[in-house]
């Protein structure tokens, strides 16, 4: 079975460079709601491929500059 | 706390005000029906009773729900217009993929309760109880399932939810 992975993201850090783009208006940009964002913006919910795309979509940039991965050992 | 988390809630009071309410009812020798007709009568009657009171209950917290965000939203900007605040009380009850996952996920764990109960109440029968006695195991497993459903969908909502 392969090691368990661990999803990281930038998503506040993005945020902050798009004029401190609100939870709400990034919830708005990628089409999920504000509690999502906030869940997925502390670790507590990996979103699908689909709400991946938006969310670097909303910002402009790729998905690997929102979201990275870990191996766990 | 969320508008999905609030309206758990809701549903969990719903579901065991409900089930507190036929336990009254069944376990109480003074009024407890006797034949098998009576008792899905009673049952019927419950059921009927419980979906009333799930929608009523479900009304009920939509109105204070939205009562809640539109004073909330005037204490925070006097100047808001109704407009703003029903933009508000919208964007709050917005459901997207997390929800349906949670959702997707707790049913799983009403399921299994619902299943064991129907399990057990076969087995009540095997072991030569009354058909009365496996009708209200029946009832009751399945009501409970619907409260462990609702638990179960809160703790995700609280603790967050992985793929992995």
């Amino acid at each position: 079975m392969p090691n368990p992975i661990v999803i990281t993201n930038n998503i506040r850090k993005l945020r902050f460079f798009a004029n401190e783009m609100t939870q709400q208006e990034l919830a708005e940009k990628a089409g999920a709601s504000r509690q999502t964002i906030i869940a997925i913006e502390a670790g507590k919910y990996s979103p699908s491929l689909e709400l991946a795309f938006c969310i670097a979509d909303a910002f402009g940039v790729s998905i690997t500059e929102v979201f990275s991965h870990e191996v766990k050992e | 706390m969320s508008y999905q988390e609030k309206k758990t809630l809701a549903s969990i009071t719903s579901g065991a005000l409900l089930l507190a309410a036929y336990c009254l009812y069944a376990f109480n020798p003074a009024r407890t029906p006797a034949d098998l007709k009576a008792w899905a009568t009673t049952m019927l009657v419950f059921i009927a009773i419980g979906i009333g009171a799930t929608i009523i209950i479900q009304i009920v917290f939509h109105i204070l729900f939205s009562i809640g965000v539109a004073i909330q939203q005037k204490i925070q900007n006097n100047d808001c217009d109704d407009k703003d605040i029903e933009k508000n009380i919208k964007l709050e009850m917005v459901e997207d993929e997390r929800d349906r996952m949670i959702e997707m996920k707790s049913n799983q764990v009403g399921f299994a309760v619902a299943g064991f109960g129907f399990v057990v109440a076969l087995l009540s029968l095997v072991f030569n109880y009354s058909p009365v006695v496996m009708l209200n195991i029946l009832f009751i497993t399945f009501s409970f399932g619907s409260i462990c459903e609702g638990i179960y969908q809160f703790l995700l909502y609280r603790r967050g939810y992985s793929h992995a």
